[in-house]
Order: structure tokens, then sequence, then C-alpha cells
């Protein structure tokens, strides 16, 4: 023990740090994007709560996922939101998803000598999907004006999306694609299809790489392997996911929070029909965010 | 760095329905450095049991030695072939003598153990390095990739699997974890053993077992 004498050596430490486990999980689909987390947060072989949330809605489009030391995943959280608040004050709008991304890259390399020991999943839909000729859903929400070709495009303008009028008079909506952005604690980031991270992250990630990118397995004859599986596929890989984790590692349990963000315009499939969803976006036309709890096992 | 990731490798054991499967990698490394792609991890030790031996390289080799000895001595004495579960106590007894300086090994065990009624049943077992065994109902896993293992098991397995589904997730198992394991890879092998009570199946023609060798880099 440091004695405060000066007759030998001393030295005095002090560790920041805490690892408080648990882990988290985001998938982009074609129109949709999936980001879920466990909810216990432990410090060693002791369980500190049940219910900790690590995955938050930061706008309709953008859900942000912390995985590392608890303290720090939530003051930096806390921090992206306060940004975000400036830039709709600045703006009047919702900073796109890839903007967040390289916000949050500056904020963590920000503290490149002394990290926020955290590990980021972002999720959302971001702005760079296919222009498409025709939606089902906006056809019969806003028929063409047979005579004002002008009133039916302003009538667009309002309601949000881009809209641009073509040669041939053809409505184009673009359409918002599924996105997922992977961070390390000092801001190194990556747009990805898939990502786990954090305490099972070695269990999880190679059951994605397998039911997710089709690793190791073979199209039959004539075929192709989807490059984008359908909402309650991914659902059902994201909760297989976790049950799988919660059996093999001790720091996983409790209860999983799936946030699903859904494009604007798209269709729920089949979201409405799933057990106690929450829809918590805040503005009416625009990219919706639900949230969905299920337990896990609790020893 | 830790001895039992010196050399790399991994082995994974499962049950099926009247089947049971072992499979590993073929890489043999030093560290970081590759230095064989066929290096076997996995041994017959009868016509109706296999071991695999993750871990130090040259313990490998001299449990493997020590293994054979030892039930060639069993076989001789007994006049009969060794039961896995028997060889599995074998091994943890093995492992235990060298309590206080142990060999660098995680064994895993798979094969067909005789039933009071004549029938072949699954079995699998699995030891720490001084043999504590754990026989699993499921898989057991071993070596560098092991939580990947763990992971992706957990995932693919079910109950009562049949032998060419057994395979396949076996297979699948062990590829995807091993990708995701700087230590492991470089090609694996797979041995799958069944019990077809008067079939006609192909699998239950005379054959000691069915090996499979997949997505290897060398020629066999």
């Amino acid at each position: 023990m440091p004695d405060g004498s000066f007759a030998h050596p001393q030295q005095r430490h002090f560790n920041p740090y805490t690892e408080n486990g648990g882990t988290i999980l985001a998938i982009a689909g074609a129109d949709f994007s999936v980001i879920a987390g466990d909810t216990r947060q432990s410090e060693g072989y002791s369980i500190q709560t049940r219910y900790a949330p690590k995955v938050f809605r930061l706008t309709d489009r953008a859900v942000l996922a912390v995985n590392g030391f608890a303290a720090d995943g939530n003051m930096f959280v806390k921090k992206v939101k306060q940004r975000l608040e400036w830039y709709r004050h600045a703006h009047a709008k919702d900073m796109p998803l890839r903007a967040i991304a390289r916000l949050i890259q500056t904020m963590l390399y920000a503290q490149r000598f002394f990290p926020y020991y955290v590990y980021n999943i972002l999720g959302g839909i971001e702005e760079d999907g296919k222009y498409h000729t025709s939606l089902p859903s906006y056809s019969t929400a806003f028929p063409p004006h047979p005579l004002s070709r002008v009133h039916w495009i302003k009538r667009e303008w309002k309601c949000g999306p881009k809209v641009l009028v073509a040669n041939t008079f053809r409505l184009l909506v673009q359409l918002g694609s599924g996105a997922v952005y992977s961070f390390d604690p000092v801001g190194s980031y990556e747009r990805e299809a898939c990502r786990a991270a954090g305490a099972a992250q070695s269990l999880v990630q190679p059951f994605l790489d397998n039911q997710i990118y089709f690793k190791n397995q073979t199209a039959p004859a004539g075929q192709s392997h989807p490059t984008h599986l359908p909402l309650q596929d991914v659902l059902s890989i994201v909760i297989d996911s976790f049950t799988s984790a919660t059996e093999r590692h001790i720091e996983v349990g409790d209860g999983l929070e799936m946030y699903v963000v859904l494009a604007k315009g798209r269709s729920p499939q089949g979201l409405e029909s799933i057990a106690g969803i929450q829809e918590v976006t805040t503005k009416s036309d625009s990219d919706r965010v639900f949230v969905i709890r299920r337990e896990l096992k609790k020893d | 760095m830790s001895i039992m990731e010196y050399n790399g490798g991994s082995v994974i054991a499962m049950v099926g329905k009247d089947c049971v499967a072992i499979a590993s990698d073929l890489r043999l490394g030093v560290q970081s450095l590759s230095i064989s792609s066929n290096f076997q991890k996995i041994f017959p030790v009868t016509d109706r049991v296999f071991v695999g031996l993750p871990g130090l390289a040259s313990d490998v080799t001299t449990l493997h030695e020590q293994f054979r000895y030892r039930v060639n001595m069993y076989t001789i004495k007994e006049e009969r072939e060794i039961e896995p579960e028997t060889f599995a106590q074998l091994v943890s007894s093995t492992l235990y003598e060298r309590r206080f300086g142990p060999y660098f090994i995680e064994p895993v065990i798979a094969g067909m153990q005789k039933t009071p009624s004549g029938s072949l049943k699954p079995f699998i077992a699995a030891t720490d390095l001084i043999g504590c065994l754990n026989f699993a109902k499921d898989f057991v896993v071993a070596g560098t990739a092991s939580s990947k293992l763990f992971g992706v098991a957990e995932g693919l397995w079910e109950p009562d699997l049949e032998a060419e589904d057994l395979f396949e997730t076996i297979s699948q198992t062990l590829l995807n974890a091993v990708d995701r394991d700087a230590f492991s890879g470089w090609g694996a092998v797979v041995h799958l053993m069944c019990f077809f009570e008067g079939s006609t199946h192909p699998l239950a023609q005379p054959r000691r077992s069915s090996t499979n060798r997949i997505a290897s880099p060398v020629a066999p």
C-alpha cells in the first residue's frame, strides 16, 4: 500500500474504465434496419440491473446502439443527441444518417487519447435509395390530377419526399434504404449489411456471416442468394442470435430490445401483427421507428 | 501469448439421430505463421471411436501415441474393443496424471456406444487439459475457435438430426466458426458415424465410417 513516505518507490494506480458486458447487433434490409441489444448490465460476475437500455432512438431515421463501458456509453449518446438537436435548430431538419455516422467518428476521435470505451453501431435509413417510378401507397394516396400537374407536384412537396418530374410526366420518388454503420472506440467506421459487437460478438458474428451473408452456402443451380432478407426473417435471426448468446454467455440475458426503422412510404411488412410492438416515431410522414421487447433467460 | 493458442486449431463433435459426427480444421501454425494445411487432429481409436486433439501440436503427437498404447493394452487384456465412454474415462485419467504439468490439449471424443439391447447410440464427450469430463447431450467444442463454435452450434444444432443433416450442420458450424478465427481454418475434415439397423441405406453398407474432406485447399 502506498503510505506517502519517500523511503522507497511507490506506485499509485487508478483505472477509470469498467466493462459492463452485454451485446448489440444490427442488420440492414432493403428498406428497413433492425438494431437490437440485450438489457443486462453487469460488472464482473454481478448483475447491476436487468434493464439498462443500450439502444437509443436518435431521430425518426437513426438508432444508435452502444456497448462497452456503460457510463461512457450513456454520456456519448447524450452528447450525440445534443449535437443532433443543435443541427435541427440550425437547419430545420433531421441530420441524414451518413452525416450522423461522420459526426460520431469525429466525436470519438476527439477523445483519441482518453477514449470513450464504447463500441457503437448506428442503424437506420440512408437517403441513397433508388428512384422508383411508382409506389402503390403513393399512387393511391395522391392520385395524379388529370389537368394540373403542378398542383399535384406541390401536394407532394408538402408531404416531404423528394419528388422529381421526368420528361414523360411520370412521378419519381426516392426510396430510403436500410443502412448499418459500425465503429471502433476511436472512430474508425464502415458501412455494412450486418454487425454484432460486445461480449458475445465472437458467438454471434459467425452465425450472422452464415445466415445473412450466406457464407459457406451454395445457392441451388441457376439461383443466387438474396442480397437483402425480408423483415420477418431478419427478426427471427436476431431473436435466435440473442437466445443462443444468452445460452452460452453469462453477460448476455434478461431482456431484448429490437428497434425497427422503416423507410418512409413502405408497407409495415407484418410489423402491425407483432405482439407488444410500440411505435416511437415523433413526426408523421417520415421514416418510422418501432420497438419490440422480448424476455431473455435471467440465469 | 497462451500456449493453448501457439499452434491453433479447433475440433467439434455433434450428436444426431442414431449418428454422431466429429470435425476439425487442418491448420498447423506457429502463432500467426501458417506451416501446414494438412495437419490431422482427429484420430480413429477403434472402429466406433474417434478422438480429436486440439492444442499444442507436439502434445497432439505425444497423446495420440499414449492413447494408442493404452488402448492396445486394454484390448489385449480385455480381449474386446474399448467402448467410447470407457475411452473417455481413459483420456480423463491420462490427463489428470499430469495434473501439475499438463499436456496442452483439450480432447474431444465421439463414438457409437453399445447399449444393453445390442444397438448403438451416439456418444460425445470433451475434457479440459487436466481431464475434467463434459458429457454433453448435444455438441462439444474445443480449440482456438471454441467461442465461435459455441455461438454457431447453438444457433444451428437441433435434436434428432438425420445423418445427412448432421453432416451439413457440423460442416456449416465448423466452416463459419473457423472463418472468423485467425488460428483455425485452411481446410477441414468431417467424420460421420451412423447406426442403421437392417437398413439398405447406402451409408449402412459395410465400412468403418464415412469420412468427408471439405473445403481443403490441398488435394487429399
